[in-house]
């Protein structure tokens, strides 16, 4: 009988259920797809703020200083320490290894590069040795990975070719004092002696635009580099892109001045400084700084453009409960001439409450996990749209979790809105609602 | 006459059927708050991020060419080329050796311009501006100065010696240089400024009018931008400015869909009055103004309590998000209006439709 009544009131009322059902199916798809948004925008401002580059630096400790005036490094050469590229592995080590998302190692070397043509004299420049495209534990990255705004005009070099050519990306102010194009070739030293080696044909591949020290550089693969400066294995600088928790006051405490359980928590959560601290104990004679210029704004301003999400979502939330309770208040106080009649056959009032809860708990859950589908979709159409073009970022927004979340508040809103009138019908005398409605 | 009995029985209607008329007052004022709260946070976002991006610091970086210091007033002329909200602060350059003999790069500048456009550098003790000698010590220069509180440097045989007041720390080139006030720098080395950095506020578009004014107003000097800043903060902004535009969309959709649905219901249990009215001879024109009528004063009285409630919310979210205050924006008023008329309006025609079909006979008999 009670299955009954159920079944005809959803075959019988139509409009009825249709207006609650879709003020439900509304509120859930806007409140899922804002938390659907929410919960991601920090991974997708993310992305979008790695175009300012790493932030974590690592330099060896027992390193000079540098002494880099108006973009040009005066250190002395000699006396330098390295890091070794072999050690870099041991990243994929550390507690936060899969925050890492991208890793550039550079080493500088002072070179002479001689024009092509005879005579010609030859001019000072600085020949920086990167990852270009590097395969690191199935990660793909590189300088280019890490400096989304650098500018390429052909392709980045490769270690292609005999030993007899290298193939080489040069800064575009270089590229204008050579007269260099894509194409294009001089020679550079196979050695940093040059009496032992000779001159090796350098092949321009691309003219790249950095807008920092490096437009006056020349760009070679890490190898070429490190076989030029007769130093294999050495880097002197890492830039490490990582994701990190924004930091708070907690992050800035030392760890060594913790007790032991602090410091299992503060090693523990994606602070910059605990993976910077993870990455010094990783690799033998590091130093890594978090690079607070991009660090600290970019928590900043993660927080302020999450915590606007998160904020718009409750106001979301707070509008659709709103929404979906008044429509099931309107539901029901339309329905108090069923419910008098139902009194006056003699129904409990026990058994009414339960018969009008049991029809708003179905309709809020399945309206509610259409409208998670709806708003799932509608959040994973809006992210590709506004966040289009970055590269996996149209990933599917299909988040479970939120499933018995957005049915649970459907739930318990359609429940708090219905009350009110349920209780107001059931305490009426039945003969009046009746007399009342005609 | 008629007008008065219009008045009459609307303010009958409103009275007489008070818990009906204070859940539609409600909705539509929720709507109205709802659809303040949004426009207004709107209409502030763009201003608001760009000065969260602020802490980036200077977005454009002016040089002297080599071997022609900047004149004496570039910074005053930088300053009124790029407006009053523009920070600047100059630096000079020179390599010195400390103690240990290990060579330094020492910069001149101004602390206070400093301290105010490089907010994310670590400082544990800022120098006092009126001591001309006092000294900021990158963190690692300060491993290569032998006493960190009486710093000796040599430049070109000319020996100084600094009162080191703290130490900074940032992750990048500043942490191996040693800052000293211009003035002190200046007298030592006898070089002037050769850089000045500078922080244009708002998008790309404006710093790339303040660098073309720059260029024009010194043509000697280097104008550059700092790419990545300028170019990021664009970015960021407008995809936030999208993100923000299709949730206030969506949410104004709902509640206005939900607003409409309770409403129109309200109307429709409303058909024995309605039939009623036909019987003692109100024509459907009348009637129909009758309902609009009814819910224009409410969604007018919603859009007044809506908009303070809206306004207020608006003004807690970015006190709580960005630690600013948004005011209550008039101009968005008119929208709001807008909304909630035609919601209102929406509620009341549609259910005329099904209304004019019934005959009022069967309906009062209870058909």
């Amino acid at each position: 009988m009670f299955f009954r009544l159920l079944m005809e009131s959803f075959r019988r009322q139509r409009r009825r259920k249709m207006l609650a059902g879709i003020a439900i199916l509304l509120g859930t798809t806007a409140v899922t797809a804002m938390l659907a948004l929410a919960t991601t925008i920090g991974d997708r401002i993310h992305k979008e703020l790695a175009v300012y580059g790493a932030n974590i630096v690592v330099y060896p400790k027992a390193d000079l200083l540098d002494v880099k005036v108006g973009g040009v490094d005066v250190k002395p050469a000699s006396g330098g320490a390295y890091l070794k590229e072999s050690d870099l592995q041991k990243l994929r080590g550390i507690f936060w290894a899969n925050n890492i998302l991208g890793v550039s190692p550079e080493l500088r070397v002072n070179q002479q590069a001689f024009p092509a043509g005879v005579g010609a004299p030859s001019v000072p420049a600085t020949v920086v040795g990167l990852w270009f495209d590097h395969d690191f534990g199935g990660m793909k990255t590189g300088a280019a990975e890490l400096h989304p705004s650098w500018k390429l005009e052909g392709s980045w070099p490769s270690l292609a070719g005999d030993a007899s050519s290298w193939q080489v990306a040069v800064g575009e102010a270089f590229a204008k004092r050579l007269n260099l194009h894509v194409g294009s070739t001089f020679e550079l030293p196979k050695d940093s002696q040059l009496a032992n080696g000779g001159l090796v044909e350098a092949q321009v591949t691309g003219i790249v635009s950095t807008g920092d020290d490096l437009d006056s550089a020349i760009l070679v693969p890490l190898t070429v580099a490190q076989a030029m400066a007769n130093k294999p294995d050495a880097i002197s600088r890492v830039e490490i892109s990582a994701r990190t928790k924004p930091e708070d006051a907690f992050a800035r405490k030392d760890p060594d001045s913790l007790s032991p359980n602090d410091h299992e928590i503060w090693y523990c959560r994606p602070y910059a400084n605990s993976i910077a601290y993870q990455i010094r104990e990783a690799i033998p004679g590091a130093q890594a700084e978090q690079v607070r210029r991009v660090e600290q704004s970019e928590g900043n301003v993660l927080k302020r453009i999450s915590g606007l999400m998160w904020l718009i979502s409750a106001a979301a939330l707070l509008a659709a409960g709103f929404a979906v309770s008044a429509a099931m208040a309107t539901a029901i106080l339309e329905r108090r001439g069923e419910i008098g009649l139902m009194r006056s056959l003699g129904a409990s009032k026990g058994a009414i409450a339960f018969l009008f809860y049991a029809e708003t708990g179905l309709l809020a859950v399945f309206a509610g996990t259409i409208g998670y589908l709806l708003g799932s979709g509608l959040a994973a159409w809006l992210g590709a749209r506004i966040f289009a073009g970055d590269g996996g970022a149209a990933e599917a927004v299909l988040i479970p979790v939120l499933l018995p979340v957005v049915v649970a508040l459907a739930l318990v809103v359609a429940i708090a809105g219905s009350t009110p009138s349920i209780r107001a019908a059931l305490r009426m005398e039945p003969s009046a609602i009746l007399r009342e409605d005609g | 006459m008629a007008m008065l009995s219009f008045a009459g029985m609307l303010r009958r209607s409103l009275v007489h059927r008070r818990a009906r008329s204070v859940s539609a007052l409600v909705a539509m004022t929720v709507s109205a708050g709802v659809a303040t709260a949004l426009l207004t946070l709107y209409a502030d976002l763009d201003a608001k991020l760009h000065k969260e991006f602020r802490s980036f610091g200077a977005n454009v970086v002016i040089t002297a060419a080599v071997n022609a210091p900047l004149r004496a007033d570039a910074l005053d002329r930088v300053q009124a080329a790029a407006g009053a909200d523009a920070l600047a602060a100059e630096f000079a350059y020179a390599v010195a050796t400390t103690d240990t003999g290990t060579p330094v790069v020492v910069a001149g500048t101004d602390f206070l311009a400093v301290r105010r456009l490089d907010s994310w550098w670590q400082v544990d003790a800022w120098p006092d501006a009126a001591v001309g000698n006092a000294a900021l010590l990158g963190q690692r220069a300060a491993q290569f100065v032998g006493n960190e509180h009486a710093v000796a440097l040599t430049y070109a045989g000319r020996a100084v010696t600094l009162a080191g007041a703290g130490r900074v720390k940032t992750g990048s080139d500043e942490d191996s240089r040693i800052y000293m006030p211009l003035a002190a720098f200046t007298a030592w080395t006898g070089a002037g400024p050769s850089v000045i950095e500078l922080q244009v506020p708002g998008g790309a578009k404006r710093v790339e009018a303040t660098m073309a004014k720059l260029q024009e107003a010194m043509p000697e000097v280097q104008v550059q931008p700092v790419r990545q800043l300028v170019e990021g903060e664009s970015k960021i902004v407008d995809r936030t400015h999208a993100l923000m535009y299709g949730a206030v969309l969506l949410i104004a959709l709902t509640v206005a869909v939900s607003v409409l649905a309770t409403l129109s219901a309200s109307v429709l249990e409303r058909r024995r009055d309605f039939a009623l009215m036909k019987a003692l001879g109100g024509s459907q024109g009348h009637l129909m103004g009758m309902f609009l009528l009814e819910a224009l004063v409410l969604a007018v009285a919603g859009v007044a309590a809506g908009f303070v409630v809206g306004s207020a919310a608006a003004w807690a979210i970015s006190e709580g998000n960005f630690h600013t205050a948004t005011l209550p924006h008039l101009s968005v008023l008119p929208m709001v209006l807008l909304l909630n008329v035609a919601i209102a309006a929406l509620a009341a025609l549609l259910p005329v439709r099904v209304l004019r079909g019934l005959q009022p006979a069967a309906l009062l008999k209870g058909e």
